[in-house]
């Protein structure tokens, strides 16, 4: 935003092309800020993190002590004080309450129960913060719950959520679709999560678990994942004839200009009215009046 | 001339017992409903999408206003579940009082329900003997973190300040006086005739529906299925609480209140507790200045008033802001079941099965 | 005593509407407020208090001083009574809706039916036995003439009161109708069905006054029903006084039958579309209906214009003492006082019960009350037969 041109300042505005009207495109809550990574929670992903750090530390080690080798050699040469030996800097000590909860193995019996009937489609089982995570492949994912259900020793009677999210920068999927399962009688929670690419149509849950009507229509109004088989797919929270899917990260904040309502970005009408001051429709006329 | 039409009728938005602006499309034969259509969204403000480009702190204001009876059950569940996200362990004073104040606003909610719902059905002294009741809690409150309604009453990691001077007070005058109240509205409600009339049997839900629905809270634990989050996966203090899970079997709107009256006996229990073995300490965790997520995800779920409000939290590394935030509402879920209590009844039927759902379409639209 | 001229006489009668409207337009309005103070004594409130600024006249001033001096304001308990006039204004200078598609004519004739069949009922009421007054002599043209207790004192008295009121349900029934739109409509069904069907216990109860007193004029009614009969009446009336109050509450659309109106289900029933004054014209007729009720009950039951209700009076008036010998005789005050204590039950009923579903209502007039109002004339005609 440029500075307005106040009835003190020399320059002369140009006059009014036309009638005013504000840039919406222009404004700064309608930029879109797309993410950097796919924060896609995975003890695969994590191990080989862990492995890459590792190796990345290590050899940023063995620079420091070869760095420290020529520079022994060159402080010789010289004639200087030898420099100080490197040490081998440890991670620093966190004096707080805040324990980071890293993915770890599978331990707990429903996950291994899972894999051994569910075989090569479990993609992958680890627990993190106490919560239990298996990823199964996006085709079988109604045979997934059916098992959670209708097993006797897993007995997962309630599907306490379902949603989904969008991973822009992913390479070979776009969404992650989570389902938290309860089970009453056995007070536990189990998550379930399929990754699928752009334009694929997972199935439905409600024939397994007809509470997921509403939420796989919300999923299907906020990030446009439809569902095969599923009753009535039709937008819930948003209009019928909404443009675009709100939660998509190259979704901006404000919207798409459904909404070009000057307050949700100007609520003090400040750029309105700096665009009207440059405009020159503000009532006060910057051109001096000619002699003739 | 003796034609069976059916008349369609939209019951909202704007109408005086839908609490809100809950759109239901009914078709009518006669009274009868033989159809019937919950359509939401008037009062969608994209919360989920805003509280992802904010930071983890920010979102809580936004919790506030999604339940906005029961702001400060809002306000539990998620700075538990960005704990869980972080990983913070929160000192046990922080802890006590965090049920404390839960509990009240357990008994606020409930009370605005049986305020509303009796007014539905046209008792309309009970809504103002209610309202008198919460007017206490509120000034609670007030005193603890200075507003009313939309509390942002805790941090992650624990709360801003202790409680404030003559907080014991205040809520030992209210324990002593609160069980003569129940009593009072139990007077007024539970044997009159007229509310047994059009409660008993109305807008059933069995539990097995209600568990394939997903409904939660008080509605299931009327359908008889002892499922509290208080007690299946405790949270906050309530491991160490000593209370019972009220249920009903019947699975009407007259066990429904029976549960509830019967919770706010046992909040006031739980408050008396944590009155009485209130720790001391800190209440506020020990953090690093600047908190940045790791990659991980968490769906932590604790018992609102109004049933299982869970939030689902995706956190990536490095980044100040949730990557994906969203909310399990509870009336969103209970809302579903609408369809099947209703259909089949009368247009008052309804009327007493949108009072019994305890809805409010702040959470259920988000 | 002089007999007045046909001429005279007509302006008497003119007089008495006069004096009956303002009856009328009194007792509404203040009921209306009355209902307000009730209902909030009954929940532990104030009531309204917001209608006089804090800040004018004498009792703003004090009001004012009382709050420097640290002490809540006895007054402002009152300063809801503008609302008394504020009401009416507001119904009056509101605009005047009138929905596009509704039927024009039968919109507009709707509420001054109801407001007229309200109102014309009052014929044949009759406040006091014989002569109420006598206008004083120097009063122009009807000076040193009687005023009698009723604008009319028809011999099928009866017969007309349950005509007319009846014609009420029409104004309904038809402002239901012709707003052309869903939850009118909704509202003028449950109207017609029922008070088509509150209608009939209501006259079968009265029809045990009838029976009882031998006669179809009011004036006549209530002075046997009061002081005319033996002990055994006692039951019939206290039986047929409650069925009567019953019916009487439904034919009014008060809680715990607000069917027509339901608030919490049908909006606002039958007048939804309906706004200022026609809004008021229906608000009016309900709370004319309730004193027209409260008015046949006092009259047929209550003793009409002497102290004692059930015919306690007749059974009492012999052992009266000689100084009390005023309480044994007929007085407007009784009537009017009567009258009152029943609109304050309406309230206190409205403050206390929850309001039954429709089918229930329905149920209750033809399962319960019908029944017990057919007994009850069987129990008035045993009386009659036997006992008078």
């Amino acid at each position: 935003m440029t500075e307005p041109n106040l009835p003190g300042s020399p320059e002369v505005p140009e006059a009014p092309a036309g009638p005013y009207v504000y840039d919406y495109s222009a404004s700064p809550q309608r930029q879109i800020v797309m993410p950097k990574t796919v924060p896609l929670p995975s003890l695969k992903t994590y191990l080989a993190e862990q492995e890459a750090a590792a190796v990345a530390d290590e050899a940023k080690w063995q620079k420091m002590l070869a760095d420290f080798e020529i520079a022994k050699v060159k402080a010789e040469a010289e004639g200087k004080d030898a420099p100080k030996p490197p040490v081998r800097p440890v991670p620093r000590k966190d004096d707080n309450d805040m324990k980071t909860p890293w993915p770890q193995e599978a331990n707990d019996a429903d996950l291994h129960r899972l894999q051994e009937r569910l075989g090569d489609k479990v993609e992958e089982i680890f627990e993190q913060a106490g919560e239990l995570t298996c990823q199964v492949s996006k085709d079988a994912i109604l045979e997934a719950l059916q098992l959670c259900r209708d097993d006797a020793a897993l007995n997962y009677e309630m599907l306490a959520d379902e949603t989904a999210t969008h991973y822009p920068v992913a390479t070979n999927f776009t969404f992650s679709v989570v389902y938290h399962l309860t089970s009453i009688s056995r007070r536990k929670r189990l998550r379930l999560r399929i990754l699928i690419p752009e334009g694929f149509s997972p199935e439905s849950a409600c024939a397994v678990y007809p509470g997921a009507n509403w939420m796989e229509r919300e999923v299907y109004d906020m990030l446009g994942i439809r569902f095969v088989n599923h009753p009535d797919m039709t937008r819930i929270l948003c209009p019928e004839d909404w443009e675009g899917y709100p939660l998509r990260k190259d979704y901006p904040v404000v919207g798409w200009g459904q909404r070009d309502i000057a307050f949700r970005e100007d609520r003090g009408g400040m750029i309105e009215r700096i665009a009207l001051q440059k405009a020159g429709q503000l009532g006060i006329n910057h051109k001096q009046p000619k002699a003739e | 001339m003796f034609k069976n039409e059916e008349m369609e009728i939209n019951l909202g938005p704007q109408h005086p017992s839908t609490h809100g602006v809950l759109r239901v499309k009914l078709r009518l034969d006669g009274e009868t409903i033989t159809h019937c259509r919950p359509v939401i969204g008037y009062l969608h403000r994209g919360v989920e999408k805003i509280c992802e480009n904010q930071t983890f702190f920010q979102g809580q204001v936004w919790t506030d206003r999604m339940d906005y009876c029961s702001a400060v059950a809002n306000n539990l569940g998620w700075a538990e579940a960005n704990e869980k996200l972080f990983g913070i362990t929160v000192p046990r004073r922080a802890q006590y009082i965090r049920t404390l104040l839960n509990e009240f606003n357990r008994l606020a909610s409930h009370l605005i329900w049986l305020a509303t719902h009796a007014l539905d059905i046209g008792a309309m002294t009970v809504f103002l003997y209610a309202f008198r009741e919460r007017e206490d809690i509120l000034d609670m409150n007030e005193a603890f973190c200075g507003s009313r309604l939309t509390t942002t009453a805790f941090r992650i990691g624990g709360l801003r300040e202790d409680l404030p001077p003559g907080f014991e007070k205040l809520v030992k005058k209210f324990l002593a006086k609160f069980p003569t109240c129940i009593e009072e509205y139990e007077n007024l409600l539970s044997e009159n005739r007229i509310w047994k009339k059009r409660t008993i049997g109305v807008a059933k839900l069995s539990a097995e529906d209600a568990i394939a629905m997903g409904v939660t809270g008080p509605v299931l634990r009327a359908a008889g299925v002892p499922y509290d989050i208080r007690k299946a996966f405790p949270y906050a203090a309530y491991a160490e609480m000593d209370f019972e899970v009220p249920t009903r079997t019947e699975a009407d709107t007259y066990a429904r209140y029976l549960v509830r009256m019967a919770e706010m006996r046992q909040s006031a229990r739980i408050i008396q507790q944590c009155m009485d073995g209130m720790p001391e300490g800190p209440v506020m965790a020990k953090l690093p200045k600047i908190m940045r997520a790791e990659v991980n995800e968490v769906y932590h779920a604790t018992e609102a008033p109004k049933g299982e409000i869970g939030y689902y939290l995706v956190g990536e590394k490095g980044s100040g802001n949730p990557y994906r935030f969203h909310v399990r509402a509870p009336g969103f879920i209970n809302l579903q079941s609408l369809p099947k209590m209703a259909e089949g009844g009368l247009i008052a039927d309804i009327v007493a099965a949108i009072g019994t759902l305890d809805i409010v379409l702040g959470e259920i639209d988000r | 005593m002089p007999t007045p001229t046909p001429i005279q006489s007509i302006v008497i009668t003119l007089i008495q509407c006069l004096l009956v409207v303002i009856f009328v337009f009194v007792v509404v309005p203040l009921t209306v407020f009355a209902e307000r103070k009730v209902l909030g004594h009954l929940q532990q409130r104030l009531g309204s208090t917001r209608v006089a600024s804090g800040h004018v006249g004498v009792t703003g001033w004090m009001n004012r001083g009382m709050w420097k001096w640290g002490r809540v304001p006895v007054l402002s308990y009152w300063r809801g009574i503008p609302g008394l006039v504020a009401d009416v204004l507001k119904l009056i200078l509101k605009e005047d809706i009138l929905p596009d598609k509704a039927d024009k004519f039968v919109f507009f004739i709707a509420p001054a039916l109801s407001m007229v069949a309200a109102v014309v009922v009052f014929a044949a009421v009759s406040f006091v036995p014989g002569v109420f007054f006598i206008f004083p002599t120097w009063f122009p043209y009807v000076g040193g003439l009687p005023v009698s207790g009723g604008i009319a004192d028809i011999n099928v008295g009866l017969l007309w009161i349950l005509g007319v009121a009846s014609v009420g349900v029409y104004g309904i029934v038809l402002a239901g109708w012709a707003s052309n739109s869903k939850y009118p409509l909704l509202g003028g069904l449950r109207s017609a069905a029922q008070m088509v069907s509150y209608e009939v216990p209501l006259a079968i109860s009265l029809l045990a006054p009838v029976v009882l007193s031998a006669s179809l004029n009011f004036g006549e009614m209530s002075a046997r029903m009061a002081i005319g009969l033996p002990f055994w009446g006692l039951v019939p009336q206290i039986l047929g006084f409650l069925i009567y109050l019953t019916c009487g509450f439904a034919e009014t659309n008060r809680l715990p039958f607000d069917m027509p109106e339901a608030e919490n289900e049908l909006v606002a029933g039958f007048h939804t579309e309906y706004s200022g004054m026609k809004f008021g014209f229906f608000y009016l007729a309900e709370y004319i209906n309730m004193t027209v009720v409260a008015a046949l009950a006092s009259g047929f039951f209550l003793g009409g214009p002497w102290l004692l209700p059930f015919g306690l009076q007749g059974l009492v008036n012999p052992f009266l003492p000689a100084f009390l010998s005023w309480f044994g005789e007929p007085h407007a005050i009784f009537f009017v006082v009567k009258i009152i204590f029943l609109l304050f039950t309406y309230i206190w009923v409205r403050g206390t019960i929850p309001r039954y579903r429709y089918d229930q209502v329905m149920s209750v007039a033809w399962k319960y009350l019908i029944p017990m109002a057919l007994f009850n004339l069987l129990l008035a005609a045993l009386v009659r037969c036997f006992a008078v």
